[in-house]
Order: C-alpha cells, then structure tokens, then sequence
C-alpha cells in the first residue's frame, strides 16, 4: 500500500547497495586479515628477538659488581629479562657465566600471549679487575715523597683475615720519569718504585680497567656527586662514587672514589679501598688505605705530584673495592638464538 | 475512507523495467566480487605459501653461525646454525661435561648435525659434522661441573655430557672452551613433488632427505649472495663463502587462475637476510 509520497524501490535498491557492499567488505577482510596476521607475527617475532638481544648487551654492558641471578630491562615495546648461572671457575679471578635474555612484546592484539624470543651467550666475569701494580701509580712525570708523606707497598692486612689478606707486597710508586723521597723510608715496596717512561698509554693498557666506560654520565654507579651513609650500609659493602669536576675531596669513606676531573684531596681526606682520577692536584694530602690510580686521559696536569699524605696498600680494602668493579666481557661468536 | 485503486500499466512498467536493472547490476556485481573473491583467495593462498616457507628459512639463515654458509648456489643453499652453545665446566677422562640450556630434553636431537670447537686463541670455529648418537655420553655432569665452580643448584638437569670429541678435532676442547652442537641444514628449490607443473622448496637435515615443504613457486625461484664490499650474486665459490654477509631468497608464486581466469595468479617476493647472529 502506498501512502502520501513514499517510494518502495529506495528500500530495494538501498537493500542490494548494501548486500554488495557486504561481500566486497568480507572479501576484502579475508584478503587484508591473512596479511595482516603475517607480517604482525614475524614483526613481533622479529621484534622480541631485537628486545632478548638488546637485553643481552645492554645487562653485560652496564653491569658492574656482584653478577645477580635476574634482571629485568623494559626495552621499546617489549621486556627483556635476563638470567644468568656460573658454569666454570677459570681461575681466582675469573669465572665464566651463561647469560640468557628471554625478550616479550606483547601489544594489544595478542593480550597475554606475547611473541618470545631468547639469545643466550657467554660471559667472562672480571671479579678483580684492577691489576695490582703499585700502591701509586700515576702518569706524572715526577712522584716526591716528603713532608712528612710515606707511600708503602707492604700490605698492612698482615693476617689473612679477609678474603685477598695477606697479600704479596707491591710496587710502592710509579711515574713517567723519576720517583723520589725525602727520606729511606718514605717509600716501600717491592720494588719501592718503578719507572714507566711508556707514559700514560702504559699505564691505562695495563691497569685492567676501561676507563671511557668508568668515566661515562651513562654508566651507571652507586653514587654520583654525592656519598652514602655508610653507617647504613653493612660494613662489608664498597660502594661506587663517581664525582666530576675540581673534586676537593675532604670527606671520609670507602669503595671505589672514581674522579672524573680532578683530584685534590684535603688534609682531612680519608678513603679505605680504591681511588682512580683523570688527575690528581700537585699536593696530595690525607690518608688513603688501598691504591691511588690516576692519568687516565693523559699526562697528569701536573708534572710533578708531591706526597703529603700516607698511601698504603691495604690488601682486605683493594679487594673488596675490586670486586665492585668487577664487570662481564662477553666471548666473542658464542651468542646464539635458543630454540 | 481513502478509496483504493491499483497500479496502472505504465507505473507496472516502469517497475518492471527499474527492478530488471537493478537485479542485473546486482547480480553482475555479485558475479565481479565472486570472481574477485576466488582470485584473492588463491592469492592469499600463493602468499602464504612463499612467506611462510621463506620465513622459515630466513630463520635458519639468520641464525647462521661465522662461516655458516657451506654451500652457496642458485638452486642449493646449505646453511650451518647453532642449536646450542655450550662451555666444556669438566672433564672426565676423553669426555666433556658441558651445559646445555634445558638439558638434552630442550634438545632438538634429530638436528644435530655436527659440533664445533671455537678455537681459544684465534677464537675461531672449527666445525665437524658428526650427530647426535655419536657424541651423546652419560654420567654426573652436574656434579663434575660443581666441584669445578659451576652453579648448578635448580638447574642440574642442564648438565650433559659429550663424548667422541677428542677424535674429532686437533686439540680437544678443554675446560672452559666453548662448544657449539648446529644444524647443518639444506635447501633446495627443484620440481614440486606435490605439483610437478611448479617448482617446490624443500629441505634436508645433515643425513636426512629432501622434504617439500611449499610449492607452487615460480621458474624464476632463486637463492642469492651478498659478499662483503661486493654486490649479489646466485652463486659463490667456496673460496669466497666466508665473504657471504646476507642471503636473498627470490621466491615468485604462482598457481592457475579460478575458474574463468585467464592469466595464472602470480606473487612476487623476495625477503633479505642479513647474517647477524653468533659471529
């Protein structure tokens, strides 16, 4: 029946427009969908891979001190979580781990059930990396020992009462050019000293440490521009500081003191482990139990570093600031894609 | 009351005329997206065929261990990658205990296809093929790597042991050498078994035959070579394998056209594969 104006065909045509548009839609769902799934899954696959081996490199990069069993990294759209295990004990400073990163990249296509991938690789864990050369060992061309300063490579940790006690006597000083005292006693060691006229280059090759990696605002330490409580820490921990600039370092404490700048250290200055500058003032005050490294980036400004202080090997301090430093090298052509 | 009265002639016409062509547009319509439906069909169907089976080998290729490429032709393409890396924790007489991320149960046994010893110095591969029977051992691995520093605790399953590799290379591996078990694995495009008009991909683990696993790719099916500081090429001397730096596998499909289609439905792709893993 037909009422006023009204036009049945409309509603025909209206209803076979949209048939037609129904099976050009499905068509090309079905066209578009099994791409679309494709390409989403390898993407993701790929993707988890590119998280699992990020992972891998950025744990062994930036690692430093005692290896932890998991850590979790959120990288780009994904995680990555990276175990390790102690597989061989090479030697008594070197151990061997298996390092694995299992990537996930979930989105909102797949909630719960994201693409996975795993690499693992092998690492060499430094556990005391710096190398034991001298008690001071800085590339200046001249060391002067006086005023009331003694540099002594003797351990004072006569008994073996920490893990590393009781250790060989070292070197007493370094230098480029010439090592002097102002009295017979001022320095001991074994030798009392030594000359590197190789410079600094010499110096940082032998010293067991990347200096450039220390030194970087990225890399992460303990503590920057500041020092902790360390009545709150246990007494067996040595944290790692890392100061920049003119550093005039009147505190007290222990660890490892990284200076990336320099280093001038006050009367009141005392530090119990491990202390690596760019460069050091020319009067070194204080007291320092452990080693004073420093020279990284070149000759030391000044040309000759005049001792005040006592610098004294101290074998339990050097060993337990070493292992905070302790660092993972990865073996090279060992990482692989678990299956 | 409204009076009713009925169409006339000429509006019976006109309606007839109006819904005779909107049913032959409809229909013709109906006829072009069925013919087009049928035709991405069996495109969507050629493509995943080549994508899968090229993903699968993009895989394996990628993976390639250093020197993993053995075989680099236009046709034939063998490729060496890791199953697992392993570190030698101990030694118990000719036999290395070794860890195996799982244990032998996470192990693709079947697919060993030989064992490579990194030489400590030159750091270096040294690749022999041999399987998995040959080189399987038993005892405590587990216990014999603890005493030598290895954390074994929730993991002893991990620990396995080798045995037959001193034969195998000049200076055994020893204690805290790396190891690899890999995959020596090969492809080869040639006629479908399945589909003998269209060419086939197959592939072959070490001592296994020829599988087929996509078919319908197209006569122009090809393997080529990138070599460090040189173009592609679909072949390289064996001189020159260990230039080879990315793989590219050209894989065309093709199959008949649906039922009033004249020209085959063809697909055309290639994928890329840069060799970036265990090097």
């Amino acid at each position: 029946m037909r009422v006023g104006g009204e036009d049945g065909f409309v509603l025909a045509f209206v209803v076979f427009m949209l048939f037609a548009i129904s099976v050009a839609g499905i068509t090309g769902y079905l066209v578009v969908s099994s791409e679309f799934e494709l390409s989403k899954y390898s993407s993701q696959g790929a993707e988890a891979l590119a998280v699992s081996r990020a992972g891998l490199e950025r744990f062994v990069a930036e690692h430093i001190g005692t290896v932890p069993d998991t850590t979790v990294f959120a990288l780009g759209n994904g995680v990555a979580t990276v175990t390790t295990r102690r597989l061989f004990a090479q030697d008594s400073l070197t151990d061997v781990y298996y390092v694995r990163s299992d990537g996930a990249v979930d989105d909102i296509f797949t909630p719960g059930s994201p693409a996975r991938r795993a690499v693992g690789g092998y690492a060499v864990h430094h556990r005391r990396p710096l190398a034991h050369h001298a008690t001071v060992l800085i590339a200046a061309d001249n060391i002067d020992v006086d005023n009331g300063g003694e540099v002594h490579g003797w351990d004072y940790n006569s008994a073996s009462d920490c893990p590393g006690g009781n250790a060989d006597d070292i070197t007493g000083a370094i230098a480029r050019v010439s090592v002097s005292e102002g009295s017979s006693n001022d320095i001991e060691g074994s030798p009392e000293s030594e000359i590197w006229s190789g410079g600094w280059t010499e110096m940082t090759d032998s010293v067991g440490l990347r200096w450039d990696v220390l030194s970087d605002p990225d890399f992460p330490v303990d503590h920057v521009n500041s020092l902790p409580d360390f009545g709150a820490i246990p007494p067996d921990s040595f944290p790692v500081i890392r100061y920049t600039g003119w550093v005039y370092a009147n505190f007290t404490g222990r660890g490892v003191l990284i200076v990336d700048g320099v280093f001038d250290p006050s009367p009141s200055f005392s530090w119990d482990g491990i202390v690596l500058a760019e460069d050091v003032d020319d009067i070194i005050q204080g007291y320092i139990d452990g080693i004073l490294v420093a020279g990284f980036e070149g000759p030391n400004m000044y040309s000759t570093v005049d001792f005040r202080t006592d610098v004294n090997y101290h074998s339990c301090e050097v060993y337990g600031a070493n292992e905070s430093l302790s660092y993972l090298e990865l073996l090279p052509n060992t990482v692989f894609e678990v299956n | 009351m409204v009076a009713n009265r009925g169409f006339t002639l000429v509006e019976t016409l006109i309606a007839l005329v109006l819904s005779s062509f909107v049913i032959v547009l409809v229909s013709h319509a109906f006829l072009v997206q069925n013919r087009f439906y049928s035709t991405q069909t069996q495109r969507t169907a050629a493509q995943d065929n080549v994508r899968a089976s090229t993903e699968l080998i993009a895989r394996e290729v990628r993976t390639a261990m250093e020197e993993g490429i053995v075989v680099a032709g236009a046709r034939t393409l063998t490729v060496r990658s890791p199953i697992a890396v392993t570190v030698v924790c101990a030694r118990s007489g000719s036999a290395k205990d070794v860890f195996l991320d799982g244990g032998e149960g996470a192990l693709d046994t079947d697919e060993v296809g030989g064992v490579a010893h990194r030489d400590p110095a030159t750091r270096d591969w040294i690749p022999v093929n041999t399987t998995w029977a040959a080189i399987d051992g038993s005892g405590n691995a587990a216990a014999n790597c603890a005493a030598n520093g290895a954390d074994t605790v929730g993991g002893s399953g991990s620990f396995h042991r080798l045995a037959g590799l001193n034969p195998l290379f000049g200076p055994p591996p020893g204690e805290g050498d790396v190891v690899m078990l890999f995959r020596e694995t090969t492809f080869k495009i040639q006629p479908s078994i399945l589909d003998p008009s269209t060419l086939g991909i197959f592939r072959a683990a070490y001592g296994e035959s020829l599988v087929e696993f996509a078919t319908g790719v197209d006569t122009t099916a090809q393997f080529q070579y990138r070599t460090v500081g040189g173009g592609y090429a679909d072949t390289v001397s064996a001189a020159s394998l260990a230039s080879v730096d990315a793989v590219r596998l050209v894989a065309d499909a093709r199959k008949p056209a649906p039922t009033g289609g004249v020209e085959d439905i063809t697909f055309g792709w290639s994928v890329n594969v840069p060799l970036r893993l265990a090097r």
